[in-house]
């Protein structure tokens, strides 16, 4: 009846019109988030599972700790927290939230059958772990302010659906992305219409210094030692730049194959900033 | 065929009128109405000296804004050869990021209050590191355009008053902040990311950019202005602390304080100020996409090969012509990929050009940065690009310390660049006129 797998980072079980979803991470016995997640982005791993699985969801019901914003730009799935016009009765869906780092996708008359943990936990180094925690709640705070270089909300909106979905402009059949305003002619280019494949390729590739990481990344770069950041080409034309998930221990070679996730990036005066990160493709 | 024409008359009537003011010093009405007519007949009618040039030592500076620039403009002032006073000057462009938000808005006006330079149009110029190579242009242009016979261009940048925290917040602002530095770049990242392509596309190495790190640091060694004066070994520098793999620190330039003056003067009056001015003989200017995912190569920098090719053709001149180049090298890897794009090297060859030895001062056909650029002299972000014209006016006047002079120099070239090449300023400067 249903099938383990790995799936952007997270283990994942799959059943008819439902789905398990959890964190790999294992500390003290329980189920953890790692370095870069949350219910957030493992809700939008999971519904992005259904819907390549054939279904159609259109809204659902979240928990109020997942940032619907996030689900919407991500996933194009609408929620009552998103969008307060939503009619209860349109909503066939609902994500559950477990006790652990753990959630259930389900149509909303499915009877939630048992689903049997996957085994292929990790256990996190605690030390780690226990240090990644209190950075991101010093991180979170509503004191935790700019001096500096800033990207304001506006300007975060501004590309968030590109930024979570690989939404790109396409214009006479060549993808732009991310997203321009006008061309050389002075004409308004398309808002975003078509994904980009979600797989790229390795151009090139550094890990910066905790000393040399941007002030976002202040609190957590000594702790990781570093940022490793991948140049990466889509096979449709455009380029990006992407942190790598879980900042994994991944020794990039130019020509690797990688795909995307939705991750946290950094958080700032309290709202935390969601983005796609890299997963190096398993061999 | 018209157009020449046209030029060639122009210039005979305006040497006519400039003749006329040179000597009875009297800006009358007619001639500025005569000059606006002929200004679009004619694009280069004025030509363009330095005739004062100074700057502050580089490094960590006891001194705040106004000291560093007073200093600078007081040095300038004093290297001009005669008959100067700053009342004479007619307007002024100063460079600047204005790092740690100490003196963000009117930076201009607060220095030049200092420096004698009261009443004139003033303004800051802002083009990320390349900021004083643009007021530079601008102060060009100005004279150029007839509007001003004497213009001070200068840079000035304050870095290391900022706590280490602070700092964090303002290195890498002018980067593109919405995507590369939400995916974890600063500058040393991005330029990491260049090096790293440049050695899977081309027949280059890490072992390249220590040749230029240790040349580098053997120029400013006898520099007194450099903020780093110490030479540097192939072993050491080889294996220095990773900043940002490939790039160690021996790859980067220092965050310095300084700032920098240039006193730029229309032909008609230089002879009042020196019998040896040093010619301006054309500017160029560029830009590109900010992010480097952006652009279509990261390998080379299209704002300096346009910014350099306009320079070239506007002066006449190409790269083989160049006896001197303070080059930007923020890293290591900005001068090998700036020998390619300023035509010192084919493309992809900037690997061989280190590693055979060019660039060595008196060594080759072209000195690359004598006064030990970036790496060694320092980055006073904003003082930088009119640090780079100091460095080639001097040099050009054989006015550096002797242990450093470039021997024979005749043309000079600086090469100022903002951020990874979102904007780039290419000067060249002769002992002799274009005329």
């Amino acid at each position: 009846m249903s099938e383990n797998q790995h799936w952007k980072g997270y283990l994942v079980v799959e059943a008819e019109d439902s789905l398990y979803i959890q964190s790999p991470y294992v500390h003290e016995e329980k189920i953890v988030y790692g370095p870069d997640s949350d219910s957030t982005t493992m809700a939008v791993a999971a519904i992005q599972l259904m819907q390549i699985n054939g279904h159609q969801i259109n809204a659902i019901h979240l928990p109020e700790s997942i940032d619907a914003s996030t689900v919407y730009l991500a996933t194009g799935v609408d929620s009552p927290f998103h969008n307060d016009e939503l009619e209860f009765d349109e909503i066939k869906w609902d994500v559950l939230a477990g006790d652990e780092a753990t959630l259930v996708v389900a149509k909303v008359d499915t009877e939630i059958c048992d689903f049997d943990a996957p085994q292929d936990v990790e256990i996190i180094d605690a030390e780690f772990h226990n240090d990644m925690g209190e950075a991101w709640c010093l991180e979170q705070s509503t004191s935790n302010v700019s001096q500096g270089a800033y990207v304001s909300q506006s300007q975060y909106l501004e590309g968030a659906r590109a930024r979570l979905s690989l939404a790109s402009q396409n214009v006479d059949g060549n993808l732009i992305w991310p997203p321009r305003q006008l061309d050389s002619l002075g004409r308004r280019l398309p808002s975003e219409s078509e994904l980009l494949i979600g797989k790229a390729k390795v151009e090139s590739w550094t890990k910066l210094s905790a000393a040399g990481a941007p002030s976002e990344f202040s609190l957590r770069a000594p702790i990781l030692g570093g940022l490793q950041t991948l140049l990466v080409s889509f096979e449709q034309g455009p380029r990006g730049v992407f942190l790598v998930t879980d900042d994994v221990d991944y020794s990039p070679v130019i020509g690797d194959i990688v795909h995307f996730a939705v991750r946290k990036i950094y958080a700032q005066e309290g709202i935390i900033r969601y983005g796609l990160k890299a997963i190096p493709v398993r061999q | 065929m018209g157009s020449a024409l046209s030029q060639h008359i122009s210039r005979g009537v305006e040497r006519v009128l400039r003749l006329y003011g040179w000597f009875t010093r009297i800006k009358c009405l007619e001639y500025d109405r005569l000059a606006q007519v002929l200004v679009p007949l004619g694009s280069d009618m004025v030509d363009v000296a330095v005739i004062g040039a100074g700057q502050t030592k580089y490094g960590n500076h006891q001194l705040g804004l106004k000291g560093m620039w007073a200093e600078a403009a007081e040095n300038a002032f004093s290297s001009v050869d005669k008959n100067f006073d700053p009342h004479q000057v007619d307007e002024a462009f100063i460079g600047s990021v204005a790092f740690g938000g100490a003196q963000l808005g009117n930076t201009a006006a607060l220095l030049t209050e200092h420096s004698g330079l009261d009443g004139i149009p003033v303004r800051r110029v802002e083009n990320a590191c390349a900021s004083s190579g643009f007021a530079l242009r601008d102060a060009w242009m100005a004279i150029k355009s007839g509007q001003a016979d004497i213009v001070v261009a200068g840079g000035i940048e304050k870095m290391n008053d900022l706590s280490a925290e602070r700092k964090r917040f303002w290195l890498g602002v002018s980067g593109d902040t919405e995507w590369e530095r939400l995916a974890g770049l600063t500058f040393p990242g991005t330029y990491a990311l260049m090096a790293r392509r440049h050695f899977h596309e081309h027949e280059s190495s890490h072992d390249d950019l220590v040749h230029i790190s240790v040349k580098n640091h053997m120029h400013g060694f006898d520099n007194e202005q450099a903020h780093l004066r110490k030479q540097v070994s192939f072993d050491k520098a080889e294996n220095g602390f990773m900043v940002a793999d490939p790039l160690t620190l021996y790859d980067c330039c220092p965050t310095s304080d300084g700032a920098s003056c240039v006193i730029l003067a229309a032909d008609h009056v230089v002879r009042q100020f020196t019998d040896d001015p040093v010619w301006v003989r054309s500017s160029g200017a560029a830009s590109d996409r900010l992010a480097l995912h952006d652009r279509p190569s990261i390998t080379q920098l299209l704002a300096t090969q346009k910014a350099s090719q306009s320079a070239y053709s506007a002066a006449g001149l190409t790269a083989n012509d160049v006896d001197l180049a303070e080059v930007h090298d923020c890293f290591t890897i900005a001068e090998l990929m700036a020998t390619e794009d300023l035509g010192f090297s084919e493309h992809g060859q900037g690997g061989i050009f280190a590693r055979e030895g060019n660039g060595i001062r008196n060594e080759g056909s072209v000195c690359i940065n004598p006064s030990g650029g970036l790496k060694s002299k320092g980055h006073p972000l904003g003082a930088t690009g009119t640090g780079q014209a100091v460095e080639v006016f001097k040099q050009l006047r054989g006015s550096v310390e002797n242990t450093r002079q470039v021997r024979d120099a005749e043309i000079g070239l600086t090469h100022n660049v903002g951020g990874s090449g979102a904007t780039c300023a290419v000067h060249i400067f002769g002992r002799d006129r274009n005329v």
